[in-house]
């Protein structure tokens, strides 16, 4: 008797879990929309915005440009007209606007250059390097202070006074060549080139020993 | 006998993706945070100017002012009714409480920090988490014997005009060498009659 029923309970089976599976397939219906995640993630890209690792300076970066190291590339994100006026040396232009068009990816989503971002200060390449950032694009830095400070250091240094270290000195000499490399021109340059004086080369003739006479003799 | 088995082999294999469903269902998680923003969408609203606010402008009821400094630098010294949220700890669940508080209310969140430089990173993000409520303070803070002084500033403004000065060095560095050129007198010039040499004899014995 119980048998029985045990059989009748059985012969349900492929019905009761094939009820189960289609109850599960209509599930499907009711999950929420797939959310496609573009780029890294949120607590990634907050790590990686957070330190300032993606920052060279000034004196970096004209140290890099006079011994022209080929593996750096200038992009300049400021407007076109800014970029006609005045760019770095070699950069090339790509608007904020259109950083994220086809022809930008080009340069920016590269491995073979170090991409450095600038505008006029550092707020404008700061977005396009997170922008970028965001889509893992590698090997992009920002320039710590863009153009402006481009120019209080490079371009127009600011001489240092008697009671600063001597770093302070060096390091104004190297920033003043650089700026003569960069086209800027001193009125001492040329007074230094009136001034100089001709040094007559001295000769030092060696005297030739006379070769002493033969003495005695026979 | 046989087929018997192969019935056993189908409910099993059955419950078996049931249960593999069920598992699946229950140990899957959301992430926390997902862009509802992307890139393209985000850098339209960078181009845009809408996103800033002056000093002037601040004295709203719906604003909430947010200080992404440090909590060192905010006891120091911060605008009245600041809230401190420090930009590394800013996806905390906490802070993304008082996030999404604001934007139910419909108020705007202001955020403020050293420089602008320093509320973009966090503005950006917010903002790609689909807080369009956001929006930037464009103040400088510094501190005048432990006083905050705060002070808009203009952003991305160029201080000079590089071209103009290095074209003016060049011209004032080649007036200077002009003048030198023009106060030396030129020389005399002197014509050096070559002596000629008095034969040596030729021949003889």
């Amino acid at each position: 008797m119980v048998k029985k029923k045990v059989a009748k309970v059985l012969a349900f089976r492929y019905m009761a879990l094939a009820g189960i599976l289609v109850i599960l397939a209509g599930g499907l219906v009711l999950l929420p929309k797939y959310e496609k995640h573009e780029g890294i993630k949120p607590e990634q890209l907050l790590s990686n915005v957070i330190s300032p690792e993606r920052y060279i300076t000034t004196d970096y970066l004209a140290d890099k440009l006079v011994n022209q190291d080929p593996s750096y590339l200038l992009i300049d994100v400021r407007d076109e007209e800014s970029y006609n006026t005045y760019t770095l040396p070699n950069a090339i232009n790509i608007p904020l606007a259109k950083l994220l068009d086809e022809d930008s990816e080009m340069y920016l989503n590269q491995d073979q250059f170090n991409i450095v971002l600038f505008s006029n200060d550092n707020f404008h390449a700061d977005q396009a390097w997170i922008l970028c950032n965001r889509l893992d694009y590698k090997n992009l830095h920002v320039l710590k202070g863009g153009v402006n400070m481009w120019y209080n250091t490079i371009i127009n240094p600011l001489k240092p006074t008697e009671d600063m270290p001597a770093i302070a000195f060096e390091l104004f000499t190297f920033r003043k060549a650089a700026s003569m490399y960069f086209g800027v021109a001193y009125p001492e340059q040329f007074k230094a080139k009136k001034v100089k004086k001709v040094i007559p080369k001295k000769v030092i003739t060696v005297k030739k020993k006379k070769k002493a006479p033969a003495e005695g003799g026979c | 006998m046989k087929e018997l088995e192969k019935t056993k082999r189908i409910s099993i294999a059955s419950t078996l993706f049931i249960l593999i469903v069920f598992i699946a269902v229950l140990t899957y998680e959301r992430p926390k945070h997902l862009y509802k923003v992307n890139s393209i969408a985000t850098l339209e609203k960078l181009t845009t100017a809408d996103y800033f606010i002056s000093l002037t402008d601040i004295n709203n009821p719906d604003f909430v002012l947010i200080d992404v400094r440090s909590q060192f630098e905010f006891e120091k010294g911060h605008l009245e009714n600041a809230i401190n949220v420090y930009t590394a700890e800013i996806l905390n669940e906490a802070n993304s409480e008082l996030f999404k508080e604001i934007k139910e209310k419909g108020k705007t969140a202001i955020l403020y920090g050293t420089n602008p430089n320093e509320v973009n990173a966090p503005f950006m993000l917010l903002y790609k988490l689909g807080y369009n409520n956001v929006k930037i303070l464009t103040i400088e803070n510094s501190y005048i014997e432990n006083k905050l002084i705060s002070k808009d500033i203009a952003i991305e403004k160029s201080v000079a005009n590089i071209q103009a000065f290095i074209d003016e060095s060049v011209k004032k560095a080649s007036k200077v060498s002009k003048q030198k050129v023009v106060v030396k007198k030129p020389r005399k010039k002197t014509v050096v009659v070559k002596k000629k040499k008095k034969a040596p004899a030729e021949g003889g014995c």
